[in-house]
């Protein structure tokens, strides 16, 4: 060990520092899965109880009263003084919407201000249109053509501000409702801001608005000062379009941060379908059966760790990201919410990505399925070899009786050597299987009927949890004259199509199992058949 | 009948009808209470809810991008905040709870205040009232009453409080009160008036036995909450103070930093979940218990280091060292406690208390009285508390030396304000003000009751004393309630035994008394009770509750923070 102390995420074999946990996991894995599977599962058990320490200490934190975000408790489990049993499950408690009557009162209003703003819209467009003409005293007789102007006479003071109109306060009218205010209560809109609102696809930066100079002169109604066209509009009006302005930017633009956040949530959930298909293929490739396909789980797992690793990607970039460059402090409570949403995603890989188990390697798989294919070997040698003493025995009893009753009919009564085999077989392979819970269902279905012809459909629809499935329609058509066995393995390959259709992965699982005896159990036959 | 899970599931309820993406909670000062009090910051933050913000803070940044979940107490004060913020929303949509109902005159203010139709919900989800555990709720008030009578906000408050837990656990009860309490005919009435206002609200599923809601006032037991306490939970709120879950242990003498405040939730904290109502003794062999099974954990940890640098790597990953805090957090408590324990005389305190509550020889009684107040490790509250409680006992005894008392105190230096409460404690909880029988006295059954356990000797001497409230919720569950002291509320009476009970003092109710109902809840099977009050006392804040009630002047204060002394 060298006297130098190093910090990180280290890797325990060659010393690199990985920077993030799923780093340091993919490097071990690629890198030394085959050099020493006790340093990794030493390793695998650190994180695992680690994981369970840094979830289940996290107590001391709640919301504090001043709002101030605190560290926290892990809540997965709920504990509390009681037995949760003893009092039975509670509703959710009462409530009350006032939902509808809030719409109503809204909408009443809301409605208003549409029919309002689409009206200064349609006029806007108008007075916009390329046709509209552009010579001074045309444009104002177009103007009060597309909107009537309140005559000046019946407005002797400012409809805003109240001021009297005179030679020095003059008259002027709104362009888009016609009304009639002061020089200076009235706003003057760029016209490229105008087409913007009339046309979304319009580009336009800076403010639609022009800052009132102090100068008191007339503004033609088409030209600004800077030589860009302007309009004169009402302060009512122009509330009316900025509002219609700020909902449709709303409705159409999307932070960067939420596109980030979006993506990120896109992979926890793909995760979060992948995991509970990839958690029981790795314990069954690490026993060295063969139910699944090596490369299709090592094809989830890559899946997996980039899922994850995208997860930690997009996290750390809403952490680091900057959103307003432009200014001195960054918002703190912008800080504050990319931080929680890097704790959200760290507490996300925590909980699943830790646990992930790493598939064994290729040729270790390899050797753990010899060593099970030999384990199994021996085991219906040893089987074979007990039931043919106990047919020998069963034999020697029959004869036995036979020889004391004197009667020689029993034949047609007692089991035949093959199907005392399938019985024995089946037995065996049901108490030493891994799954034993689930062939019990049909092991014992089957064993406990006497008739080849019988099936297991009752069996399967027993374990299968509410979904069930359908009689394969060719199943009695075909020849009844075929193996039993080949039958039997036939309708399972048909469940587990049905299965994998359906999706459910534990039925594939089990059904699986189930075949795979059969095949075992058909060629143990086949054998004895031979011998 | 789990107050804690009754408020979780809204809480739950609203998150989920806020869908997918950022979200931000919007509380007012009291909402941040009841919501911290049931769920953790973690726990919520798993559902994406990452921010939380007060509606009275000013200068919120615009942070159109989340969606805000709103949960506020329906208080003029706050609806107008509420429609200051939909005019210039700073949050893409909101979704709008009240805990507990709102007018219609305010809903259409906020309505009108909607202009960018930002609103996507507006509901009223009644969890308004502190749940402190699944079997006790608190409404954090202390001072309710006056001048012997309701404080008129206070009063409107508890109301609010006391019908939310019925909706929110959905029970429309009948009700019983304690006849002897003005103040419990009221707030029964009130109670009642507002089941009858929102009938439509309380219409649930009818149970074969009807919920019974019983109404108590403090004043009819004001021994329980003078009396030091010997329970995990109920030591630490009298020691060190509980104030919605949290600790302060900041005037500890050596505590670190991260130790000054602490939390304690029997919901998120397995060991205090299983040790709150042990007994002081009990919680030192768990304790000893933790530490052991936390070196064993170390031990295993270390035997990593057969791994070269290992170990390293253990010491550096960040969260490791923070397994060691719950084993040091609940190790500071006890250690704290058995200081105080140690440096007060508390045992010695504690059991002239016990014998003061229970037994009846008064000279001996005296005789130890003067041999505490004389001791200069008693501490001046305890001295008082001695003193308060012989007031109480032998109000109306032929050698009543009260006066020889209060004048020790004085020359122990208790200040003249203190030793004014003596007085204030038996205007508030003597005879006069009391309905019930508390030390057991005049029913012939109850002496025969104490006769019979003297012969038969105590148990333990520190846990002597059973709240009044004991033998109340026996009688009421027995149907022994009788009804003279305790009537009903309107015509109709329970005939068969009642299943569900809400009891609700007035006043405040105590840790010893949350163990009473946690041992009937554990013990009878069938029988749910949960316990309320206006607040949950230790000796301090049940101090200031008196001098509030007695004296006249000084209003209501919210918060339980107890007595500056």
């Amino acid at each position: 060990m060298s006297a130098d102390i190093i910090e990180g995420f280290l890797c325990p074999i060659c010393m690199k520092d990985l920077g993030t946990v799923s780093q340091l996991q993919g490097h071990f894995e690629e890198e030394h899965s085959s050099e020493d599977k006790a340093v990794f599962q030493q390793l695998k058990g650190f994180f695992d109880k680690a994981k369970k320490k840094i979830l289940g200490d996290r107590v001391d934190e709640g919301i504090s009263p001043n709002g101030e975000v605190r560290t926290s408790g892990d809540l997965s489990i709920i504990l509390s003084g009681y037995d949760p049993s003893w009092w039975e499950d509670q509703e959710l408690g009462a409530s009350r919407s006032h939902i509808d009557t809030f719409k109503a009162v809204r909408d009443a209003r809301v409605d208003f201000f549409v029919v309002e703003t689409n009206k200064l819209l349609i006029r806007l467009d108008k007075l916009l249109s390329p046709d509209a003409p552009t010579d001074p005293k045309k444009r104002k007789a177009f103007e009060r053509e597309v909107v009537r102007w309140i005559p000046d006479s019946e407005v002797p003071a400012c409809l805003n501000c109240g001021k009297s109109f005179s030679l020095f306060t003059r008259r002027h009218h709104c362009r888009l409702c016609g009304g009639i205010m002061c020089d200076r209560c009235s706003e003057i809109m760029a016209s490229s801001y105008a087409q913007k609102l009339v046309n979304p696809a319009h580009s336009f930066s800076g403010d639609g608005f022009l800052k009132r100079s102090n100068s008191n002169t007339s503004l033609n109604s088409l030209m600004g000062v800077d030589g860009e066209a302007v309009m004169r509009v009402c302060r009512t009006c122009r509330k009316l379009l900025e509002r219609r302005d700020k909902m449709t930017e709303l409705r159409n633009s999307t932070p960067i941060i939420v596109q980030i956040y979006d993506k990120m949530k896109q992979c926890i959930r793909e995760a979060e379908q992948i995991i509970p298909e990839y958690m029981p293929m790795v314990d069954s490739l690490s026993q060295g059966e063969t139910v699944y396909n090596y490369r299709q789980a090592l094809i989830l797992r890559t899946k997996l760790v980039r899922l994850y690793e995208a997860v930690d990607q997009l996290s750390k970039k809403i952490l680091v990201m900057d959103l307003r460059p432009d200014e001195q402090c960054p918002n703190p409570r912008q800080v504050i919410l990319q931080k929680s949403i890097r704790m959200y995603a760290s507490n996300f890989m925590q909980e699943n990505m830790i646990g992930l188990q790493s598939l064994p390697s290729e040729d270790d798989y390899n050797k753990l399925r010899q060593a099970r294919a030999a384990e199994i070997q021996r085991r219906i040698a040893a089987e074979r070899r007990a039931a043919m003493e106990a047919q020998d025995r069963e034999r020697a009893e029959r004869e036995r009786q036979s020889r004391e009753q004197g009667t020689a009919g029993g034949s047609g009564q007692s089991l035949s050597p093959q199907e005392e085999g399938v019985k024995l077989g089946h037995k065996r392979v049901s108490s030493g299987g891994e799954r034993r819970k689930f062939l019990g269902g049909i092991v014992g279905s089957k064993s406990g009927g006497k008739g080849h012809a019988r099936t297991d459909s009752d069996g399967t629809s027993n374990s299968s949890g509410g979904w069930k499935p359908s009689e394969d329609p060719h199943r009695l058509s075909r020849s009844n004259n075929a193996d039993p066995m080949m039958q039997q393995m036939e309708i399972i390959r048909g469940y587990i199509k049905q299965a994998k259709e359906a999706h459910r992965s534990d039925e594939v699982t089990m059904l699986e199992q189930n075949l795979r005896d059969l095949a075992e159990e058909y060629r143990r036959q086949q054998q004895s058949a031979k011998s | 009948m789990n107050v804690i899970l009754a408020v979780k599931q809204y809480i739950s309820k609203m998150i989920e009808g806020c869908g997918g993406g950022m979200k931000v909670l919007l509380m007012d000062r009291e909402t941040t209470s009841i919501v911290s009090m049931v769920y953790a910051q973690s726990e919520i933050l798993q559902k994406e809810v990452y921010l939380f913000e007060r509606i009275d803070t000013s200068g919120r940044e615009t942070m159109k991008h989340l969606n805000c979940i709103v949960y506020l107490r329906p208080t003029r004060e706050n609806i107008d905040l509420l429609a200051q913020e939909l005019r210039m929303p700073k949050y893409g949509l909101y979704f709008i709870y009240f805990s507990n109902v709102i007018s219609k005159q305010d809903v259409k203010i906020l309505a009108e205040a909607d202009d960018q139709e930002v609103v996507r919900e507006v509901q009223e989800f009644y969890g308004d009232y502190i749940a402190v555990n699944p079997h006790v709720f608190s409404l954090n008030l202390v001072g309710c009453c006056q001048n012997l009578s309701w404080s008129p906000p206070v009063l409107s408050r508890t109301i609010q409080g006391l019908t939310s837990v019925l909706l929110s656990l959905k029970k429309c009860p009948m009700i019983r009160y304690q006849n002897s309490s003005e103040m419990a005919r009221r707030l029964a009435d009130s109670v009642r008036q507002v089941i009858g206002k929102e009938a439509a609200l309380f219409e649930f599923r009818k149970t074969d036995v009807p919920p019974v809601l019983l109404i108590l006032d403090r004043r009819d037991d004001a021994v329980t909450p003078l009396l030091n306490q010997w329970t995990y939970q109920a030591m630490v709120h009298e020691l060190l103070s509980i104030n919605n879950n949290r600790i302060n242990l900041s005037n500890v003498p050596g505590i670190t930093k991260d130790l000054q405040e602490v939390v304690l939730s029997a919901e998120h904290d397995e060991f205090y979940s299983n040790n709150m109502y042990m007994n002081f003794g009990e919680i030192g062999s768990n304790i000893k218990e933790l530490m052991e099974e936390f070196q064993k954990k170390s031990k295993s940890h270390a035997k990593v280091e057969s791994i070269a640098d290992m170990k390293a790597f253990v010491e550096t990953y960040p969260q490791f060292k923070k397994m060691s805090g719950t084993v040091s957090k609940h190790v500071t408590i006890v250690g704290e406690l058995s200081r105080l324990v140690g440096a007060h005389l508390l045992l010695e305190v504690s059991e002239t208390e016990q014998e003061i509550a229970c037994q009846g020889d008064h000279s001996a009684l005296l005789q130890r009285i003067r041999a505490l107040l004389a001791s200069d490790k008693v501490r001046h509250i305890d001295m008082l508390r001695l003193v308060m409680l012989y007031a109480l006992r032998y109000e109306s005894h032929s050698n009543n030396d009260l006066a020889g008392l209060v004048d020790a105190l004085r020359q122990r230096g208790v200040s003249a304000e203190h030793r004014a409460m003596v007085q204030s404690i038996l205007d508030y909880g003597g005879k006069k003000g009391r309905g019930s029988d508390l030390f057991g006295n005049q029913d012939a059954v109850a002496i025969t009751k104490r006769l019979l356990k003297g012969l038969k000797g105590v148990e333990n001497v520190y846990t002597q004393h059973k709240p009044l409230l004991t033998t109340l919720i026996d009688n009421l569950i027995k149907g022994k309630l009788k009804e003279a002291s305790y009537p009903y509320l309107g015509t109709g009476q329970l005939r068969d035994r009642p299943q569900d009970i809400i009891v609700f003092i007035i006043g405040g109710c105590t840790y010893e008394e949350s163990l009473a109902v946690h041992t009937f809840n554990k013990t009878m099977p069938g029988v749910r009770i949960v316990l309320g009050g206006t607040c949950i006392h230790n000796s301090k804040s049940f101090l200031q509750e008196v001098s509030m009630a007695i004296s006249n002047q000084s209003g209501a204060t919210q918060g339980n923070r107890g007595m500056r002394s």
